[in-house]
């Protein structure tokens, strides 16, 4: 028995090997090319989809941008019915980058605590609904915007009362996802003393709908996008109650503070296909309108 | 009586004790006067810079305020914040020690008020029982009190010579043991609503906001009581066993019934040897209560990671590492004196 499992192990080993062999050449012209960068900024304003220059982008895994995301926050990233299969607005940007740029895509499923700081250790970059603020640009860089998002509060369908804003929150409880905006945004009404409302901060997103229907609490505060999904499979349960339109989220690619070669490469595939008007067909198919 | 003279009669205590008492004093002493001469909070929010104080007075009528205080008080050391939301993002801190304010936003001064900070959170400190520290020590005790009363019942039943008991028993045991912990508080807490129609915070008061909290803790409470009950029960089981043979016949001999001889005989000499599992189930358990992470209550282990989430800063684990070896440095001190005061016995 102990034999056959080495001799599987080394085979194992020789696979994996081989499969590093055929990654090098590619890794060695990366090193290589590092001044093409400059050249690659020049304005050629094409408007046909013409390859980018990812010479200059150095990656954990040459030929494979390693993707960091929490999977577990439909309908941006979600398991298909399969189980392993992710599927969801962002993994499709992520693939539609991923042909632009000519790698292959590698998605590392990871818990939102803590998905910062796999940056260039796991993965090379963040696509995970991840809002773009001035705080987190402290310690990462972002891509330009691929979809704006509004923070919105969902109730049960058969609330009856008014919600205009979050001020109408106070006295209640509400859900959210830990460290997400929502969060940020509802503890700092609360830690500034301008509402009064009980948190229930949870790891996922889908607790918190849990809560809601179980009658735990009032109100979730989530990102519109995802309760615009969430409404759509379940309209006879939830209602949107109120979307803060004044104040737009964007979310963008996060990637480490020295990666600007690969945030260059990335804005011009998001150029790209934002001409190709590739972002209102992938809305239209996640979110309707 | 002894007792009392034993202790009063300090001058034949041992020259150890007699130090040991000495620094402990003085260590309270030196506490309490530190305490004494600290700043207040509305002294501390004096030496605040005068831009801060513009804000706090124009945000005063506002509806919507930017601007968080923060004020932990840890008796001898006080820690103060100042931080606005949004782009502007302004921070000041300040801690306050021996009745001086010393600006923390650098060097050592930042550290002491970040660990003054996290401390007091894990803590859970100006928050009610069910945060920090206190969720942990509350749960951890009282699921070990049901868990350990039931367990008696359970290790009876299944040692019991009736045989649907002790199967039923049995099964409870091994249910309990083979299923994950935190797949069990899911069942309780999302599952059981359910299947029953009802809510955990409807259970408490409508109007009171901490309901959702003592909802989810009594959920956690049901399952990590049900759940030790099981490892507890074969603990209790092994130390019943363990007990001669002979003094069940001894007893039967006597014309003892077979519950006289559990409660005055075997069960009694068992405990001793239950202590040292039960102190090693109880350890054991103050960690796992961090899996309500999952049911939304905030224990020492959630609060610092949420901490190193938010803040990015890995130092928050020093205070988490203290926290937990003082917990278990009592536990452990007071489950080896229950020991050796049992063992006279054997």
């Amino acid at each position: 028995m102990k034999t056959r499992l080495i001799a599987v192990a080394l085979t194992l080993c020789m696979i994996i090997s081989l499969a590093s062999c055929s990654n090098t050449p590619t890794d060695g012209t990366s090193s290589a090319a590092d001044s093409s960068q400059d050249t690659s900024n020049a304005p050629t304003a094409a408007p046909t989809a013409e390859p980018i220059d990812i010479s200059g982008v150095e990656l954990i895994n040459a030929g494979t941008l390693s993707i960091g995301v929490e999977i577990g926050y439909p309908p941006f990233e979600d398991f298909a019915e399969d189980g392993t299969t992710p599927i969801g607005y962002d993994v499709d940007f992520a693939k539609a980058l991923g042909e632009k740029l000519g790698l292959e895509v590698n998605f590392i499923n990871t818990a939102w605590d803590g998905i910062f700081q796999g940056i260039d250790v796991n993965y090379d970059c963040v696509i995970s609904a991840v809002t773009i603020t001035e705080e987190r640009k402290e310690t990462m860089i972002f891509s330009d915007p691929y979809i704006n998002n509004f923070q919105a509060v969902v109730v049960k369908a058969d609330y009856t009362g008014e919600i205009n804003g979050f001020t109408d929150l106070d006295g209640m409880t509400i859900a959210l996802q830990k460290e997400t905006t929502s969060d940020k945004l509802m503890k700092d009404y609360v830690s500034t003393g301008t509402i009064e409302c009980t948190i229930s901060a949870n790891e996922k997103v889908t607790t918190c709908f849990t809560q809601l229907t179980n009658g735990e609490i009032d109100a979730v505060v989530v990102d519109s996008t995802v309760a615009a999904a969430y409404l759509a499979s379940d309209p006879d349960k939830y209602k949107l109650a109120f979307q803060d339109e004044s104040e737009p989220e964007q979310f963008g690619v996060a990637m480490g503070m020295d990666n600007t070669a690969l945030q260059t490469a990335i804005n011009k595939a998001i150029e790209q296909l934002e001409q190709e008007n590739y972002f209102e067909d992938s809305v239209e198919f996640w979110f309707g309108a | 009586m002894s007792f009392w003279r034993k202790l009063t009669d300090i001058r034949n205590w041992k020259t150890s004790s007699k130090a040991a008492v000495i620094l402990f004093m003085a260590a309270v002493v030196l506490f309490s006067v530190l305490s004494f001469i600290n700043l207040s909070r509305e002294e501390m929010m004096e030496s605040a810079s005068d831009q801060i104080k513009q804000i706090i007075e124009e945000e005063k009528e506002s509806t919507r305020k930017y601007l968080t205080i923060t004020y932990n008080d840890l008796g001898a050391v006080s820690y103060l914040s100042f931080s606005t939301s949004g782009a502007k993002a302004i921070r000041e801190s300040y801690v306050g020690f021996a009745g001086r304010t010393y600006n923390a936003d650098m060097g050592l001064a930042k550290f002491t008020g970040q660990m003054v900070n996290y401390t007091y959170r894990m803590l859970g400190k100006g928050e009610n029982m069910l945060h920090g520290v206190k969720l942990t020590l509350m749960l951890t005790t009282l699921s070990m009190a049901i868990g350990f009363f039931l367990s008696i019942f359970l290790a009876l039943g299944k040692i019991s010579s009736n045989t649907i008991l002790s199967k039923l028993c049995g099964a409870y045991v091994f249910f309990f043991r083979g299923t994950p912990l935190l797949i069990q508080l899911f069942v309780v807490y999302f599952s059981f609503p359910i299947f029953f129609n009802f809510s955990w915070r409807g259970l408490f008061s409508s109007t009171d906001p901490e309901a959702v909290y003592k909802g989810a803790f009594l959920a956690a409470l049901i399952a990590f009581s049900l759940n030790t009950a099981a490892y507890c029960a074969e603990i209790v089981r092994a130390a019943i066993q363990s007990i001669d043979k002979g003094q069940n016949e001894a007893a039967k001999a006597l014309g003892m019934t077979y519950g006289q001889t559990m409660r005055t005989i075997i069960i009694p000499q068992s405990i001793r040897r239950m202590i040292p599992p039960l102190c090693n189930e109880f350890v054991m358990m103050i960690k796992d209560v961090s899996l309500v992470f999952a049911i939304s209550l905030m224990d020492i282990t959630t609060i610092s990671k949420s901490i190193m989430t938010s803040e990015g800063n890995y130092l928050v684990f020093l205070p988490a590492l203290v926290i937990y070896l003082i917990i278990t440095a009592v536990l452990t001190f007071v489950f080896g004196k229950i020991e050796k005061r049992l063992s006279i016995y054997e």
